[in-house]
C-alpha cells in the first residue's frame, strides 16, 4: 500500500526553508558537473564536426597530427597519379598538398601570446572543403601573402581583423578576409597560399594531402594501396575519422568534471541525510500515525526515499536550468573559450553546449544523490517504535 | 513455526551485524571521545561555559558527524582546487633554473633555428654555456602518446648547463663518448624499471626518424627527473639536415645579467631569417601554461562554487541545530542569560563545528596529496601537487568565516523570539 504522491510534494514544500539550502546546494554540484562534461562535449564536438565523409587525409606514418607531419614532394607527385582519385570539371585530379604551420600571436586581452595554425591551401582544398564560407572581406590571391582568418579565431587575438598583419618573424601577412566553418575544426585556422607558406616557411616537405576519391570503393581501395606501399611511409584516412580521434584535449575536462562530481555529490549526500534526518526526526509522530494506520514499513521507506529524491530532483532541476540559462547567455552573447589544442598544439576555439542528454544526465546524477541521500534516514524512519513514536512530542 | 519467526531467525544475524557496526563507528568517531572527555570534565571539575558548548554541539552525534564530514570533504576540494590550479600556473622554481635561458624562433616553438647562430650566441658577453635543445617527441616503446620528453643536445656543453643534476649511475663520459646513447632521468629509469645499459626505443612523431638510444647514464637533482638527453649529432645523421636544431638553452653567468643577455641575443638575430624569442626557462614554462587557455578563471569559479555549496550546507545544518532546541534557549533567555550570551553560544558551536571538518578536511587532503603518487597515476601530468601552507591557510580562513556566517542567521532568529515564544514552540 502506498502513500499518494500528493503527501510526498507536499512535505517537500511545506518545509522550504530548510530545504532550499540542501537543494541550491545539490543545484551547484550539478551546474559544475554539467558545465564540466559541456566544456568536454564543446571540444568534442569541433573534431567531430569537421570533414567530409568523402574526403582522405594522408599523413606521414607514425604522426599524430598534421603539424607533426611530412609529406615530401615526391610523395606528392606519386599520388597525384593514382587513378582512384576524382577529377573535377576541368579534369584536373581533386587533391591538395598542404602545409600547417604554428605562428604564436598576441592575444587580444593583451595577456601573453599563444600558438595559431596557419594552413597553407591550394584551390583544391578549398573544394574539398565546402564547410567554410566566407564572411568578410575576399579570399587570398596566390602569390600573396595573404592570408584569411576563421572569424571565431580573428575575435581572440590581435591584428587578426581585415586589415591588420600577423607576424611571422621578420615577415608579414596581410589579413584580407574572414570565414566560417560551421563550428568545426578549421574554425580555429587561418588560410593562406601553400607555395607561399612553404616559401615563407622555408619548407621544402608538405604536411599532408587531402584527396577526393571517386567514389566510396575507390576511397577504400585507396587507403589500402596508401598504407600497403612501402616506399611511401604514408598512412591514409577518411577524414571525418582522423578529427573525430582529435579527442585528447577534452580529456581533462571530462576527468575534472569526473573528480569535482564525485568528490562534490559526497558532500553533497551528506548534507541531503542531514536535512532527511531532521526531517525524519521532526515528523516521528506523524510516522507512528501512518503505521498506526496500517501502512507497512515498506511504505514509510518508499516515502521518504521519494521525498529525499523529489528535493534532489528539484537541485537537479535548479543546476540545469543555470547551466541552460549560462548556455543560451554564451550563445547570444556569441561568446567563445580557448585552449591549447593538445595534438596541433595551437589554440582551438569552441563554445561548450548544454546537450539534452547532458541535462538528463545532470537531472539522474541529482535524483541519485538524494536516494544515496535518503536510504538511511528512510530506513530509521521504518524502524521506529510504533508507540514511542505516538508518544513522542 | 510461523513465517514471522522464521523470518525474525534469518534476519538475526544481519541485524547482529548492524548493531555492530553502527556500535563500531560511533566508538571510532572522534565527536564520541571528545563527549566523553568533555562529560568527564564536567563530573569533576563542575559545568563551564565552554562545556555547555561541547556537550550541545555533539549531542545529536549524527547531525554533527555529517556537518563535520560535508565540511570536510567540501575544504579538502577547496584546497585541491586550489593546489591544482598552482600547479598549472607556477611552474616549480629552482635557483639553476633562473639561470638558463630558453632560446626558440619568434615565429613559432615549431619552427626550428638555424644551427650557425651558436658561435654568435657564445660571444654574447655573460653567456656561460650553450648547447642546442630540440624537441624530438618520440613515442616509448609501443605507447601511443608522449609520456615523456626527449631532448638532443650537445652533451659536452650540456653538462654545464644541468649543473644541478647529479649523475647516480653510470658515467656522463660514456654518454659524451657512444653517440647512440642517453642520458636518462630516475624517475623514468624507476617508472619503466630499467638499468644502466638497456636499450630504449622510441618513434619519431614530429621527426620522420626512429631512435634506438642505450642507456649510459642516470641523472636525478633537477626540476623534473623525467627527461631524456641524446646526441644532437645522431638526430641530425638520421634526419639527414645537419643545418638546425630546435631551440637553443642558454646559461648566464649570474641572474643580474639575465635581461642583458636576452637583449642581446634577440637583437643579435633582428631583421635575420630567423628571428628570436629568447625567456628564461620559467618564463618559458609560464608561456606554455598560459596557452593552456584561461586556467585560472575555470578553477576559480570551480572553487567559488564549492565555497558556496559549503555556505549553504553549514548554514542550513546550524539552522537545523539551533531549531532543535529554541525551548532550551528561551529557558535560558528567562533565567537570565544576554542576547550577547547565547550568540556566543551559537558561534562558538558553529565555529567549532566547522574548524573541526577544516582541520580534518585540510589535513587529510595534505595528507593524501603528499603520499600519493601523483606523478605516476597522471603519467607526468602533475608533478608535485604541493599542498602549501599558504593554501591551507586559506582554506582554513574560508572555514572560519563560514562558521561566523552560519551562526548569524539562527542568533538574529533567536534574539527575535521572545521567551514565551520561544518556550511555546513545539519543535
Amino acid at each position: 500500500m502506498a502513500l499518494p504522491l500528493k503527501y510526498n510534494f507536499r512535505n517537500v514544500f511545506v518545509r522550504w526553508r530548510t530545504t532550499a539550502f540542501t537543494v541550491a546546494g545539490i543545484g551547484a554540484v550539478v551546474a559544475v558537473f554539467v558545465l564540466l562534461q559541456a566544456l568536454a562535449r564543446g571540444i568534442e564536438s569541433t573534431g567531430g564536426n569537421t570533414g567530409d565523409p568523402r574526403n582522405i587525409l594522408v599523413v606521414r606514418r607514425g604522426s599524430q597530427a598534421e603539424s607533426g607531419s611530412l609529406v615530401s614532394r615526391d610523395h606528392f607527385r606519386t599520388l597525384q597519379y593514382f587513378d582512384e582519385i576524382a577529377r573535377n570539371e576541368t579534369g584536373e585530379p581533386v587533391i591538395s598538398a598542404e602545409l600547417v604551420m604554428i605562428v604564436s600571436a598576441p592575444r587580444r586581452e593583451g595577456n601573453g601570446e599563444a600558438n595559431t595554425l596557419i594552413r597553407g591551401i591550394t584551390p583544391r582544398g578549398m573544394e574539398l572543403r565546402p564547410q567554410a564560407k566566407l564572411t568578410a572581406g575576399r579570399w587570398f590571391s596566390p602569390g600573396h601573402r595573404e592570408v584569411v582568418v576563421a572569424e571565431r579565431l580573428a575575435k581572440r587575438f590581435a591584428g587578426f581583423e581585415i586589415g591588420g598583419t600577423i607576424k611571422a618573424g621578420p615577415d608579414r601577412l596581410a589579413v584580407v578576409g574572414h570565414f566560417d566553418a560551421a563550428g568545426s575544426a578549421f574554425d580555429s585556422e587561418a588560410w593562406m597560399d601553400a607555395d607561399e607558406a612553404r616559401s615563407l616557411f622555408d619548407r621544402d616537405q608538405y604536411s599532408s594531402i587531402l584527396i577526393r576519391p571517386r567514389d566510396a570503393a575507390a576511397g577504400a581501395a585507396l587507403i589500402a594501396k596508401v598504407d600497403q606501399d612501402k616506399r611511401l611511409s604514408l598512412r591514409a584516412e577518411r577524414e571525418v575519422d582522423y578529427y573525430a580521434k582529435q579527442t585528447m584535449t577534452a580529456m581533462p575536462f571530462k576527468i575534472l568534471g569526473g573528480i569535482l562530481g564525485t568528490a562534490m555529490s559526497i558532500g553533497a549526500i551528506f548534507a541531503a541525510m542531514n536535512t532527511m534526518y531532521a526531517n525524519v526526526a521532526s515528523r516521528t509522530r506523524e510516522v507512528g500515525t501512518l503505521r498506526v494506520l496500517g501502512y507497512p514499513r515498506r511504505s514509510v521507506v518508499l516515502c521518504f526515499m521519494l521525498e529525499g529524491g523529489l528535493l534532489a530532483f528539484g537541485g537537479g532541476v535548479l543546476g540545469c536550468g543555470v547551466s541552460l540559462v549560462l548556455d543560451y547567455y554564451v550563445r547570444v552573447r556569441g561568446i567563445f573559450f580557448g585552449t591549447m589544442d593538445f595534438q596541433s598544439f595551437s589554440e582551438t576555439v569552441f563554445q561548450f553546449r548544454v546537450s539534452p542528454d547532458l541535462v538528463l544526465q545532470g537531472l539522474i546524477f541529482s535524483v541519485l544523490i538524494g536516494l544515496a541521500g535518503s536510504f538511511l534516514p528512510a530506513l530509521r524512519a521504518a524502524r521506529l517504535p510504533v508507540i514511542s513514536a505516538l508518544k513522542s512530542v | 513455526m510461523t513465517l514471522s519467526t522464521f523470518t525474525r531467525l534469518v534476519s538475526l544475524p544481519f541485524r547482529l551485524a548492524r548493531l555492530l557496526i553502527w556500535r563500531l563507528l560511533w566508538l571510532c568517531n572522534p565527536l564520541t571521545w571528545i563527549e566523553c572527555v568533555t562529560r568527564l570534565w564536567v563530573r569533576w571539575f563542575g559545568l563551564s561555559q565552554h562545556a555547555f558548548v561541547i556537550v550541545n554541539a555533539v549531542r545529536n552525534q549524527r547531525r554533527a558527524t555529517l556537518t563535520v564530514l560535508s565540511v570536510a570533504v567540501s575544504c579538502g576540494l577547496l584546497v585541491t582546487v586550489m593546489t591544482l590550479q598552482r600547479e598549472l600556473t607556477i611552474p616549480p622554481e629552482s635557483e639553476s633554473a633562473s639561470l638558463r635561458l630558453i632560446a626558440r624562433n619568434k615565429v613559432s616553438l615549431a619552427q626550428p633555428l638555424p644551427a650557425k647562430q651558436m658561435p654568435l650566441i657564445e660571444k654574447i658577453p655573460g653567456v656561460v654555456a650553450v648547447s642546442p635543445f630540440t624537441y624530438f617527441g618520440g613515442n616509448f616503446r609501443e605507447e601511443t602518446i608522449t609520456s615523456f620528453a626527449q631532448f638532443a643536445v650537445d652533451p659536452v656543453r650540456f653538462r654545464e648547463l644541468i649543473v644541478e643534476g647529479k649523475v647516480t649511475e653510470g658515467d656522463y663520459e660514456d654518454f659524451v663518448r657512444d653517440r647512440t646513447s642517453c642520458f636518462v632521468g630516475k624517475d623514468t629509469m624507476d617508472r619503466y624499471q630499467l638499468k644502466v645499459g638497456d636499450r630504449l626505443k622510441f618513434t619519431g612523431t614530429f621527426y620522420p626518424v626512429d631512435l634506438d638510444l642505450k642507456v649510459a647514464a642516470v641523472y636525478s637533482g633537477t626540476v623534473d627527473d623525467r627527461n631524456v638527453f641524446f646526441h644532437h649529432k645522431l638526430l641530425d645523421e638520421l634526419t639527414g639536415d645537419l643545418g638546425t636544431v630546435g631551440t637553443w638553452y642558454v646559461r648566464v653567468a649570474s641572474a643580474d645579467v639575465a635581461n642583458d643577455v636576452i637583449t642581446r641575443i634577440d637583437q643579435a638575430f633582428e631583421n635575420s631569417s630567423a628571428e628570436v624569442r629568447t625567456e628564461t626557462e620559467r618564463a618559458f614554462q609560464m608561456s606554455f601554461m598560459s596557452m593552456l587557455g584561461n586556467v585560472k578563471v575555470l578553477t576559480m569559479s570551480i572553487s567559488a562554487v564549492v565555497v558556496f555549496t559549503l555556505v549553504l550546507v553549514t548554514v542550513s545544518t546550524m539552522s537545523m541545530a539551533i531549531r532543535e532546541r529554541f525551548r532550551e534557549l528561551a529557558v535560558l533567555k528567562a533565567i537570565g542569560f544576554q542576547r550577547r550570551e547565547l550568540f556566543g553560544f551559537i558561534l562558538a558551536e558553529s565555529f567549532g563545528l566547522a574548524a573541526l571538518g577544516a582541520l580534518l578536511g585540510i589535513g587529510g587532503a595534505w595528507l593524501f596529496w603528499s603520499h600519493i603518487n601523483l606523478q605516476k597515476l597522471t603519467g607526468g601530468f602533475l608533478i608535485y601537487f604541493e599542498v602549501t601552507p599558504r593554501i591551507m591557510a586559506t582554506g582554513g580562513i574560508v572555514a572560519a568565516l563560514l562558521g561566523i556566517l552560519a551562526a548569524v542567521g539562527p542568533s538574529i532568529s533567536v534574539a527575535r523570539t521572545s521567551v514565551v515564544e520561544g518556550l511555546k514552540t513545539l519543535d
